[in-house]
Order: structure tokens, then C-alpha cells, then sequence
């Protein structure tokens, strides 16, 4: 397949790593140059403070799980890694974020190409106005990635990518909005996806599909790394388990705990994650 | 609470002290026979207030259409106004003129004013720009024609004229374009924004493509009323256009333009037969022209729409 949207020599690279990997040595995120990289990160909105301390690295190819009750911080920690916080009235942030080495908030860092380069999925699928060709290539198009001649063929890969291709082949042109809702968050996925993210963000994607869409989303997301570095925020915390290699437990705007996703659920170190995994609170 | 056992008769005699409650017979047929009642009385109430809002429409298009009808002929369309009599071509195409003229202005000054107000305007600052909006809509037109007159035809000397014309009547109708621009832009679902933002869309480039399609619907509704505002219009007009037997030309100042609501209003004084014939088609025209302009807003608004959320039902 020829990748018609251009690379990023670094992930790359990580990537290629990431592949000969862990049967080679020591543990990943030691070897590589983490996909994030978080040093005492800390968010607030106005007078209130949202997050602080958050000390994180999130290794390429690689699934992290962020769990923890409501009003944790884990959605704001989420949406401050594509920068989409960034025009919330009152946003404020501390600490250092990089991205593949890159310093995140670095005024020379272009928040649009951040977000090219990490993927967003949110919690309620969130089609565009458009026809379908239209919302899978409307990042292609905004980026300018494909020349026009190519847009069709990016939409049947992204669609095939995703399993969407034999549901919709027949009907590009029409309306997403009569797609069932586990169809509209895969052309969602399909639409962050089409302009080769090195990241996708996901916002509790599965909250708002029944459990066979959400079988299929989460057999998705496992068959699409180590190609990519996925980050998801959940409530379910089997999804977690299913779906994560390290999983993160935020707690009233801290980082408590991470992990690996099994060692996190069996043996958690601290005494807020055990509650919470045990289903004592959240 | 005591349970009853299963196929036992609930206790009728008892009347339960919640009156919602009460399940014996009598009441419950009382009850329904009570809400079919008020049912039947809110049903009427609602036909009568169709029928209210319904008449007088009807009542004022058959008479327009009836005498226009009866005086119509088709060379109103293709001679101009001699006098009070002749034809109306001169005022069909000054009208246009006009119509097209204020859509122009008050599209480009209306829609990117809703924009601001609806995406980029701080808190503080939107507060004056829609109190100032909020007031002239409110100023009754004769005042605005007059001041019109007094400032651009008298003061500037641009004498009467379509650049006078323009001026106040698109002055006069942009308040409900940038309203109509802004209402329908807030009411986007903040997905849309959210969606193009987390895409990297550029905030122009998602407003375009895909923040405004969504609202485009209310902001052609708007320009239409104010389009249908304009065409209707005749005092400020009366201030500014002045009046001609002439085509319109392709002059700004010092040419007086002829528009269909003049015959309407000064031909109907007039101890004519003939001007009132005139007067009678004129509004027909009017009548005609209006419609037009919502048939050609439902196409606009159902060919933008073919994907939306609300058109699209689900299978």
C-alpha cells in the first residue's frame, strides 16, 4: 500500500523500533522516544484547578488506558495532548509536554499540525453535515495532504481500514446521519485516520454504541496499533483491560497510579486504585 | 405496602386517599370522559387560531390577485409608465435593482457581522454591536427615509437615487440578517466545532466547510425577509428613490429609480381608473414577487440541507 499522505520520519523510526522490540531487551518505553512524554503537567481553568503533577510517558505502538471517576481530569489531560484546549476561555498550563521529542507547547509548534499528527475521537460519533466521501477526506482536504485525483482511493482505504468499505461503497454520496450509530463513530474513525495520524485520542468511544458496535470499535483500535499510539479514556474498566497495555489512574486532578494494565487491576500499589478497581468507589 | 396477591380484584370501595390514585370504575371513567373534553376544547382552540392567522392571508391575496387579475394586461410588463397609465416595466426593473442592490450589501455586511458577533467578538464588545443592531430595527422606516433625505439626497447632494435608496434600506434590514446569521450559528452543535478543531481544520476553513452549512438555512431565511422587506418598503423609498418613468441606468447619484410600491400607494390616490388599474397590478406583482423569493429560498435551503442531521432519518 502506498502511503500517499506522507511520513514522519521520527514515529517512524520509533515504530520500526517498537516492532523489533520487546523480545530484543529492556522495556519499551526506556528504549524509545515516548510518544508523549509528560513532566509535571498541570491544568486549570480560571481559578480552578483541573490537574497537577501529572508525570507520564506513553510509549509508541502502544494502547494507554486512562481511567478514573468523573471529574478526574482525565477528558482535560486528553484534550491538553492535541492542544484543544487551547481556545477554552481561562486555560492554563504548567509543566512540559512532548510529542515524539517535540516540545508541545513550543510557540513555534503549530497547533493544526499537532492535531494533524494526533487524532481525536469523542464520545458521541460527530459526522459532518457532508456526504460520506466528504467526512472521510475533510481533514485530507483541509491539510491539502492528496491531490484530488487520489481522494477517492483515500476514502476506500480508510473506509476498508476501518470495515466500513462494503456497508457504504454504494452510497459515498449520501447522508452519514443514516448510518446506525456504531457505523457513524467508524466513518468518525475512518475521517482521524485518513490524514495518518501518529496518535489517536479517544474519548470514551464506545459509551454511546451498543456492546456488539463496541466489540467491533475495540477489535479496531487493538488490530490498528503498534501502528499507532493510542490513547483512550474510559469508564469501563473491563474495556481497559481488554484493550490497554498500561493503564493510568487519575484521581481528584492526580496521577495515582500507572501501570501495566494487568499488574494495575491485580496488584494496584495504592490504596485509591485498589478501591477503585474493586469497584469500591467511582 | 401490603401486596396483593395475583388475580385478586383490586379493592374498589376504598377510595385511595392520592385522588391519582383512585381506581374504582366511576372514577376512571369520569376522568377520561373530563381529558377527552379538554382534549377537544385545546383542538379547537387550535383551529381557531389557524384560522386566525389563515384569513386575513387569504383575505389579502384574493384581493390583491382578484383586481389584479381584472386589470391585467400583459403589456405592464413590457412599457413603461406614461403618466399615470402605461406600463410598469420601468418599476418591475427598478425594483429589482433595488432587491439585488440590498441583498448584495446587507448578504456581505449582515452574514459577516453575525459571524463576528456568533464566533470571534468578545463577551464585552457583542453586548453594544447587538443593542446598536436592537435599535435600528426598532426605528420606524419614515424616520429612517427622512433622515435619509435630509442627510444623503439633501446634504450630500445625491439627490434621489438608487445609492440613496440602497443606503437606507439596507440600513434598515441588515439588523435582521446579522440577528438571523447569528441565532443560526449559535445553534450549531458544538460537535461540528469540536470535530474540525480536533481534525486541525484552520477556523475559517471550518466555519466554511462545515460550521456554516448547518446554519445556512436561518441565515437565507433572514436575507429573504430582509429581502422581502425591501421590496415591500415605501416610505423610505419615497425619501430617497424618488420616482421616474425611465428605466433604471447605470447611475449611483442623481437618478431617480422607479419601484413597484409607488404606483401601489401614490396611483391608488389618484382620481384615475386608469391608476388605479395600475395600482391593482402593481401589487399583484408584489404579491408574485415575494412568493417567488420563498420558492427560491426553500431550493436553496433543501439542496444545502440534502445531509443534515434533521433530513437525514435514520433507516
Amino acid at each position: 500500500m502506498t502511503d500517499a499522505v506522507g511520513t514522519h520520519t521520527g514515529t517512524e523510526t520509533a515504530l520500526r523500533q517498537a516492532e523489533a522490540g520487546p523480545a530484543a531487551g529492556p522495556p519499551r518505553e526506556v528504549a524509545f522516544t515516548p510518544a508523549f512524554s509528560c513532566r509535571g503537567v498541570g491544568v486549570g481553568f480560571g481559578a480552578k484547578t483541573v490537574l497537577e503533577g501529572v508525570d507520564l510517558d506513553i510509549a509508541p505502538g502502544t494502547v494507554t488506558a486512562l481511567v478514573g471517576p468523573t471529574g478526574c481530569g482525565k477528558t482535560t489531560f486528553l484534550r491538553t495532548l492535541n492542544r484543544l484546549n487551547d481556545r477554552v476561555p481561562g486555560f492554563r498550563r504548567s509543566g512540559t509536554i512532548s510529542l515524539v521529542g517535540e516540545d508541545l507547547y513550543d510557540r513555534h509548534m503549530d497547533p493544526l499540525v499537532v492535531r494533524r499528527r494526533v487524532g481525536m475521537l469523542f464520545q458521541r460519533p460527530n459526522p459532518f453535515p457532508l456526504s460520506i466521501h466528504e467526512n472521510v477526506i475533510a481533514g485530507v482536504k483541509a491539510h491539502r495532504l492528496a491531490p484530488r485525483s487520489e481522494l477517492r482511493s483515500i476514502t476506500e482505504r480508510s473506509l476498508r481500514e476501518v470495515g466500513l468499505w462494503e456497508a457504504v461503497a454504494d452510497r459515498l454520496g449520501s447522508s452519514p446521519f443514516r448510518l446506525s450509530g456504531g457505523q457513524q463513530q467508524l466513518l468518525c474513525l475512518a475521517r482521524a485516520l485518513a490524514v495518518r495520524p501518529d496518535v489517536l485520542l479517544l474519548d470514551e468511544p464506545t459509551s454511546s454504541l451498543d456492546p456488539v458496535s463496541t466489540e467491533a470499535v475495540e477489535d479496531l483500535l487493538r488490530s490498528l496499533v503498534p501502528g499507532l499510539t493510542i490513547v483512550i479514556v474510559t469508564h469501563n474498566l473491563a474495556q481497559a483491560r481488554r484493550l490497554a497495555d498500561r493503564t493510568v489512574f487519575f484521581h481528584g486532578g492526580r496521577m495515582v497510579e500507572t501501570g501495566e494494565t494487568a499488574e494495575l487491576f491485580e496488584n494496584p500499589q495504592q490504596e485509591e486504585t485498589r478501591n477503585y478497581v474493586s469497584g469500591r468507589f467511582g | 405496602m401490603a401486596t396483593v396477591p395475583v388475580g385478586t380484584a383490586l379493592p374498589t370501595a376504598s377510595p385511595h386517599p392520592d385522588r391519582a390514585l383512585d381506581t374504582r370504575p366511576s372514577v376512571r371513567r369520569r376522568r377520561w370522559s373530563r381529558r377527552r373534553a379538554a382534549n377537544a376544547v385545546y383542538w379547537g382552540a387550535c383551529a381557531a387560531a389557524l384560522a386566525g392567522v389563515a384569513a386575513p392571508v387569504v383575505w389579502v391575496l384574493a384581493g390583491v390577485v382578484n383586481s389584479g387579475l381584472r386589470d391585467w394586461h400583459w403589456s405592464v410588463l413590457t412599457t413603461q409608465t406614461v403618466g399615470t397609465g402605461g406600463g410598469l416595466l420601468n418599476a418591475i426593473a427598478g425594483t429589482l435593482v433595488i432587491v439585488v442592490g440590498v441583498a448584495v450589501i446587507v448578504g456581505i455586511v449582515g452574514i459577516a457581522g453575525g459571524i463576528y458577533l456568533a464566533e470571534f467578538c468578545p463577551e464585552g464588545r457583542g453586548g453594544l454591536l447587538r443593542g446598536g443592531s436592537e435599535i435600528l430595527s426598532g426605528a420606524p422606516s419614515i424616520v429612517l427615509g427622512y433622515v435619509g433625505y435630509v442627510t444623503l439626497v439633501v446634504r450630500f447632494h445625491w439627490g434621489f437615487s438608487l445609492a440613496a435608496a440602497l443606503a437606507v434600506l439596507s440600513v434598515m434590514v441588515v439588523p435582521y440578517v446579522v440577528k438571523a446569521t447569528e441565532v443560526s450559528l449559535r445553534s450549531v452543535p458544538t460537535a461540528y466545532r469540536d470535530g474540525s478543531e480536533a481534525l486541525g481544520m484552520p477556523s475559517g476553513y471550518a466555519l466554511r466547510r462545515v460550521v456554516l452549512r448547518p446554519a445556512l438555512p436561518g441565515i437565507v431565511t433572514g436575507l429573504i425577509v430582509a429581502m422581502a422587506i425591501a421590496v415591500g418598503e415605501t416610505a423610505p423609498l419615497l425619501y430617497t428613490a424618488g420616482w421616474s418613468n425611465n428605466l433604471p441606468t447605470a447611475h449611483l447619484f442623481h437618478a431617480p429609480i422607479a419601484y413597484l410600491t409607488y404606483p401601489v400607494w401614490t396611483f391608488y390616490n389618484q382620481p384615475y381608473a386608469s391608476a388605479h388599474r395600475l395600482a391593482a397590478v402593481a401589487a399583484l406583482l408584489l404579491v408574485v414577487l415575494a412568493l417567488l423569493m420563498i420558492v427560491v429560498s426553500r431550493i436553496i435551503v433543501a439542496v444545502t440541507q440534502r445531509h443534515s442531521e434533521t433530513s437525514s432519518a435514520p433507516h
